[in-house]
C-alpha cells in the first residue's frame, strides 16, 4: 500500500541580487524549493506579497505554480502564511530572506502560531513515515543528525548541498496564481529608522578614563598571554608534554 | 659671569625604579622608591571591578560553549553587555556546555553553567526551559547572544518568539539603548531602540576591557522540559582531509624546518587533523597551493593547531588570527611563533614528531575508536 502523500509548502520570497539590487529568486528559497520538489512530486509554492517578475524564477526552477498571498503593503506576512498552511504536513523555507529585514525569524513565529516543531540550518531532509531526519549544519566541518515529528516547520542553510536547475521551458509552462486577498494584520508602527549603509558601523568599545601617566603605561604594558615553553627533556618527554596539553585541554579524546 | 649661569646638576635626586633604571623626579628627595617595588614595572594591575554595590537590575547572555570554552563570539556578547550595563546592573551569563576559564575579563558577574549542554547536543525545547527559567529569575532588562551557527542564534530566536518579545538579530552597532542591523541584505542600516532580546553579530565589541566582573558562581536552571518533538540523533563528522582548510576544527601545518612530509601526514593522520603548510614549504613545492595558510593564503579558524617548523612570520600569524590553541614545534626558542603560542617545545621537529607518533601507537585502544566517540 502506497503511503499518503504528504503536503508539503514551500514559501518563497523575492531576493536581491546583493551587487547590483536587481530582484531575483533568494538564492536560499530556492534550495527550500529544490529540496521539496525532491520530497514530493507536487508541492505548494506560496508568496505572500507582489505578484513580482523575479517570483517566475521558481517557475523555472521547478515549481509547477506559485500561490501569491495578497498582502497590503506594511502588513505582517505570518498571518496569511499561517492561514494557508495549516494542515500542511512539512513547510520548507530559506534560512534567512534577501531583501527586507533578514531578520531569520518568521519559520519560528510561523512555527509557534501553527504549534508544529521547527528546526533550522537543515541541509538534507529524508522523511522517515511521520518522522523527518534532517542533517543539520554545524560550523568546523561537523554536522549534526536531527529527528522531528511530522508536521514541522525547516528552514534550509545556504550552504545545502542541492544544484537547482533553472529551466526555461518550466518558466513558459508554470504560471503565477493570485489567492483571494486574506485579512492581514497590520504590522505596529516600526521604530526602526532604516538609512542608506554607506557609513561602516562603530565597534562598540570600552571609554578611555585613564589620564596621563596610566594612559602610556597602558600603551606600554601588552596584555601577552605567555605560553608554557618546553625547553628541556628529551624528544619523547616533549611530545608527552604535546598530548598532555590536548588532552586537559579536551581537544583530543583519547 | 660664568659662574652665575644656572646649569642642570646631573647628579640632582633620582630614585631607583625595581628595573634598575634612575627617574628623575621633581620635588623628590633621592633615595630607593618603595612604593615603585611594590608595583613591578609594566605589570597592569588588577582590574577594578565594574559593578559597584549590589546589582539593582541584570543584563543577561546565554551561550555554548565548545570544549568547555566560549569562542570569541561569546566573548563578544559578554563584553557588551558589561559594556552597556550601568555601575549598578549585573552581567548574569548562563553557559550551555562545561565551561573551564574564567570570564571575568570579559565582565561576567554572575556564571550558571549548564554541563552536558554543549552544542554537541540539540535540545531546544530543554534549552528553552533553562533559559526562560534563567530569564524569569533575573528579569533582565536585555538578553545578549552571540547570533551563530552552534545554536545560540537558534535558541534566541526560540526565546523571542516564545516571550513574543521584540528582536534584533544580526546587530552590528551596539550603543547604550540603541542597535543597528543590516536590511536589504546589507544595503541599509536599520537603528531603533534596544529590543529585549539582542543576537550580536561576529566582531562588533572589544573585549579589552579596563575592568572585570565579579564572576561569582550561581546556580544553575532546574528546569525540566518535558520529552518533546525533537531527538538528537547525534554528530556526523567529516574526514578532516576532505574539508576546506578553513572549516577544519585540527590542523597540523609545516614550515621550512619540516623536510619529512610523510612523518608530518603520519601525525596529521593520528589525530584526525587537517594538513597545512607556510609559504616557504609552499614555494618549495612540498605542498600544494590550496594547503597555504598565511595574508598569501588561506585564513583558518581551527580550535588546534600545531605549528611543525614554522618560525611565525607576521604573514602567517595573520591567518592563524583565530585559532584558539596553538602548540608549536620548533628549534628556535626565539621564534617570533613561541610568542602566539599556548604551548612550545623546543627541540628537532623530525625527533618530536616521531616521539608523538611513538606515542600515539602506545594507546590502547585502536585507531577506529576516534570515530566511534
Amino acid at each position: 500500500m502506497m503511503p499518503p502523500q504528504l503536503k508539503i509548502a514551500a514559501l518563497v520570497s523575492v531576493g536581491r541580487n546583493p551587487a547590483s539590487g536587481a530582484p531575483r529568486a533568494a538564492r536560499n528559497d530556492v534550495l527550500a524549493l529544490d529540496a521539496a520538489l525532491a520530497l514530493a512530486p507536487e508541492v505548494s509554492v506560496l508568496h505572500a506579497g507582489d505578484a513580482a517578475p523575479a517570483l517566475y524564477d521558481y517557475l523555472a526552477y521547478g515549481a509547477a505554480n506559485v500561490e501569491v498571498l495578497p498582502l497590503p503593503a506594511g502588513a505582517d506576512a505570518l498571518a496569511p502564511l499561517a492561514a494557508r498552511v495549516a494542515g500542511y504536513d512539512l513547510i520548507l523555507c530559506g534560512q534567512r530572506a534577501e531583501a527586507g529585514q533578514g531578520s531569520g525569524t518568521l519559520p519560528y513565529r510561523l512555527a509557534k502560531a501553527l504549534n508544529m516543531p521547527v528546526v533550522s540550518a537543515a541541509l538534507e531532509i529524508t522523511l522517515l513515515g511521520d518522522e523527518a531526519e534532517i542533517v543539520q549544519f554545524l560550523p568546523k566541518g561537523q554536522r549534526r543528525v536531527v529527528r522531528v515529528s511530522l508536521p514541522a516547520v525547516i528552514a534550509l542553510h545556504p550552504l545545502a548541498p542541492r544544484a537547482p536547475r533553472y529551466v526555461y521551458a518550466s518558466l513558459r509552462a508554470g504560471r503565477l496564481l493570485s489567492a483571494p486577498a486574506l485579512v492581514a494584520a497590520p504590522l505596529p508602527a516600526s521604530p526602526w529608522q532604516s538609512e542608506p549603509a554607506v557609513k561602516k558601523p562603530q565597534r562598540l568599545k570600552p571609554l578611555e578614563t585613564r589620564q596621563g601617566h596610566a594612559r602610556l603605561l597602558g600603551a606600554i604594558a601588552t596584555e601577552s598571554k605567555g605560553g608554557a615553553l618546553v625547553r628541556e627533556g628529551s624528544a619523547a618527554e616533549k611530545a608527552r608534554a604535546i598530548l598532555d596539553y590536548l588532552r586537559t585541554n579536551r581537544l583530543i579524546e583519547f | 659671569m660664568n659662574q652665575e649661569r644656572k646649569r642642570l646638576d646631573p647628579r640632582r635626586p633620582f630614585v631607583l625604579s625595581p628595573a634598575g633604571l634612575r627617574r628623575i623626579i621633581l620635588g623628590a628627595t633621592g633615595g630607593f622608591d618603595a612604593s615603585l617595588l611594590a608595583a613591578p614595572a609594566h605589570t597592569p594591575a588588577a582590574k577594578p571591578l565594574r559593578l559597584k554595590g549590589d546589582p539593582a537590575g541584570y543584563l543577561l547572555v546565554a551561550a555554548h560553549s565548545q570544549r568547555g570554552m566560549l569562542d570569541a563570539h561569546a566573548h563578544q556578547a559578554i563584553a557588551a553587555a558589561a559594556l552597556l550595563a550601568s555601575p549598578q546592573q549585573a552581567v548574569a551569563v548562563l553557559v550551555f556546555g562545561g565551561l573551564n576559564e574564567d570570564l571575568r575579563a570579559y565582565g561576567a558577574d554572575l556564571v550558571a553553567v549548564l554541563p552536558g549542554a554543549d552544542e554537541q547536543g540539540f535540545a531546544p525545547e530543554q534549552e528553552l526551559a533553562s533559559l526562560c527559567e534563567f530569564v524569569t529569575r533575573y528579569a533582565p532588562a536585555h538578553v545578549f547572544m552571540p547570533d551563530n551557527d552552534i545554536g545560540d542564534g537558534d535558541l534566541g530566536r526560540r526565546l523571542a518568539v516564545h516571550l513574543e518579545a521584540e528582536v534584533a538579530t544580526h546587530v552590528v552597532e551596539l550603543k547604550p539603548g540603541a542597535v543597528a542591523m543590516y536590511w536589504q541584505g546589507g544595503a541599509a542600516l536599520a537603528r531603533g531602540p534596544m529590543p529585549l532580546v539582542v543576537l550580536i553579530a561576529p566582531d562588533v565589541v572589544e573585549t579589552g576591557l579596563p575592568f572585570s566582573g565579579a564572576g561569582e558562581t550561581v546556580a544553575p536552571p532546574a528546569a525540566q522540559a518535558p520529552p518533546g518533538r525533537y531527538q538528537n540523533r547525534g554528530l556526523r563528522e567529516i574526514a578532516a582531509s576532505a574539508l576546506a582548510l578553513e572549516e577544519a576544527d585540527f590542523i597540523v601545518a609545516a614550515g621550512n624546518g619540516v623536510a619529512d612530509i610523510p612523518t608530518l601526514e603520519a601525525v596529521a593522520a593520528a589525530f584526525g587533523a587537517a594538513v597545512g603548510a607556510s609559504r616557504v614549504a609552499v614555494d618549495e613545492g612540498k605542498f600544494t597551493r590550496d594547503k597555504q595558510i598565511g595574508a598569501t593564503g588561506k585564513t583558518v579558524s581551527a580550535s588546534t593547531y600545531l605549528a611543525v617548523g614554522i618560525s611565525g612570520a607576521v604573514q602567517h600569524l595573520q591567518g592563524i588570527k583565530a585559532c584558539r590553541h596553538v602548540i608549536a614545534i620548533n628549534s628556535d626558542a626565539s621564534a617570533p611563533i613561541t610568542k602566539r603560542a599556548d604551548l612550545s617545545v623546543v627541540g628537532d621537529a623530525q625527533e618530536v614528531m616521531t616521539a608523538l607518533l611513538a606515542e600515539l601507537a602506545q594507546r590502547n585502544w585502536p585507531d577506529t575508536a576516534r570515530e566511534s566517540v
